[in-house]
């Protein structure tokens, strides 16, 4: 068997029990990358000897022989992250990152580059400078971003599992939109080295994209350097804001949430309590002034004058416009930052995790990426960032599990949780897997359920 | 009209000042942007944090 559709760890388990051949394995990735990604364009690069050649000096370790995909983020030994652009604003050349050295040394194989929305700048994956990637889905809605590739291609079972950073919810969004469970870890938990943002990034973290919980914590466990040790979620309480963030959300949007954790609840034994959470519109503002000031890095202005023409216009615009924001309004930021900082330990001493939806509605088309919602139609960008910026601001751990599908598209829930506990996050996750029988894990999109050669 | 003619004078001398040169289509974004970020950000400095403690080089992987 080529084990190409098994879930990332039951490939790892039949490779070490040596049920399954990982050089098969790997051929038969990079055929089925051939042939489905004409449809995806998830993945942007292939280098099939390099990929050999890391099977052939791949440790026994927990991920030996897996194929993964890795988002244009990070540098390899032998590419520069292009960051799906035709420009970045800092020096980059080829290397060792740190996501690269974790999957190495966990044994994982590199297949390709995932696509990313350009500069990492949106929710929704539509500009890149490879071409936009597209939903398994339905190819012709968003796919998320800015990690559109690493989800499309797992959600179009090109791999088993991928790595994507998420500085504003970028992790959290394309597993939302392609029905995938996706982790992003404590800020600083995963590694990020390499990343040409690491040594000033305030918010971006690197983290796994998979199908399941049980996966995510594996390749999870890869890229943080230490085992995320499975318990149990028992007890759980989730806690749940009655704000814009659960309320102004698609009515299909609200209703698979909610069942989804009165399910966490039964499952857990847990309890569900409503809290609140005040300032959650300063607290995006916050979060967009500071990962914006942190992306423009050490840029002269002299500099903007020379960018390169194939970046998008809305890109060039807002590199520019960051050269204007105000400094008092960045430091304020960061007060709001430790304003929030300190109601979220508040709350952690009360409840488990916080749950609302990942995203207020399904996957929009790449044409056009607006969302209806009750408060009316607005850019999917705009309505994301409310419900995602929080964690990457304040530096807790958030999750994106799938719980339903409307219109043949995926809805999902975010569960976050206190400083360090991904732990129980991926508890919470499989808990929720539990109640609704994997249903919403085990959903395939049409493209890949259509008969493979590989 | 008001609002808009605010983020146009805004954006064009903040960026003759800093001598940023900027094409019609970078002044439409900007301006988009502008306009989408103001008012909350107007609304987040107005909130009084005064009373708070101020972290210094917050470890953010980490309760504070």
């Amino acid at each position: 068997m080529s084990g190409l559709d098994l879930p990332l760890r039951e490939q790892a388990a039949a490779i070490a029990a040596g049920d399954l051949d990982p050089a098969e394995l790997l051929e038969a990735t990079l055929a089925r990358i051939e042939e489905r990604n004409g449809a995806l364009n998830a993945v942007v690069e292939t280098f099939p000897e390099r990929s050999r050649e890391m099977l052939a000096a791949a440790p026994a370790g927990p991920l030996r022989g897996v194929p993964v995909v890795i988002k244009d983020e990070w540098p390899l030994p032998w590419r520069a992250q292009r960051f799906g652009s035709a420009e970045i604003l800092a020096p980059t050349a080829p290397g060792e990152s740190g996501p690269y050295r974790a999957l190495r040394d966990a044994g994982a194989v590199i297949v390709g580059i995932g696509n990313m929305h350009e500069l990492g700048s949106s929710s929704t994956g539509n500009q890149s400078v490879y071409g936009p990637a597209h939903n398994p889905w339905n190819t012709e809605r968003c796919p998320g971003g800015s990690s559109s590739g690493p989800a499309a291609a797992v959600g179009g079972r090109l791999v088993a599992g991928a790595v994507g950073a998420d500085g504003i919810g970028s992790v959290r969004f394309p597993a939302a939109y392609c029905g995938l469970t996706g982790l992003k870890p404590t800020f600083d938990r995963s590694a990020m080295e390499g990343h040409h943002q690491a040594a000033i990034t305030e918010t971006i973290v690197s983290g796994p994209l998979c199908v399941d919980a049980a996966d995510c914590r594996l390749l999870g466990s890869a890229l943080c350097e230490e085992e995320l040790a499975a318990g149990e979620a028992a007890g759980l309480r989730i806690g749940v804001v009655r704000d814009t963030v659960s309320e102004d959300v698609a009515p299909e949007v609200g209703a698979a949430c909610e069942a989804a954790i009165s399910a966490l609840r039964e499952e857990t034994g847990g309890e569900v309590r409503e809290i609140e959470l005040p300032d959650m519109d300063p607290a995006t503002v916050a979060v967009v002034l500071i990962s914006n000031i942190d992306a423009q890095g050490s840029v002269v202005p002299e500099r903007l004058n020379h960018l390169n023409p194939e970046i998008s216009p809305i890109n060039r615009g807002v590199i520019k416009y960051r050269m204007l924001m105000p400094a008092m309004a960045v430091m304020q930021a960061k007060r709001i930052r430790t304003l929030m900082r300190h109601r979220l330990a508040a709350l952690f001493a009360e409840v488990d995790v916080i749950a609302w939806p990942t995203v207020p509605a399904v996957a929009p088309p790449l044409e056009a990426p607006l969302v209806e919602l009750p408060s009316g139609t607005t850019t999917a960008d705009q309505a994301n960032v409310r419900g995602a910026g929080i964690a990457n601001l304040t530096g807790i751990p958030a999750i994106s599990v799938p719980v339903g599908i409307s219109d043949g598209l995926p809805i999902a829930l975010q569960l976050q949780a206190a400083w360090g506990r991904d732990e129980l996050l991926l508890d919470a996750a499989e808990a929720l897997e539990r109640a609704n029988d994997r249903r919403w894990v085990e959903s395939l999109p049409p493209l890949a359920m259509r008969p493979s050669a590989a | 009209m008001e609002g808009s003619d605010h983020a146009a004078d805004f954006i064009a001398s903040g960026l003759a000042l800093l001598g940023i040169e900027a094409d019609e289509m970078e002044m439409a974004v900007m301006g988009a942007f502008h306009q989408l970020l103001w008012e909350p950000l107007q609304e987040m400095l107005a909130i009084d944090t005064s009373e708070l403690a101020p972290e210094r080089n917050p470890d953010l992987s980490k309760a504070p």
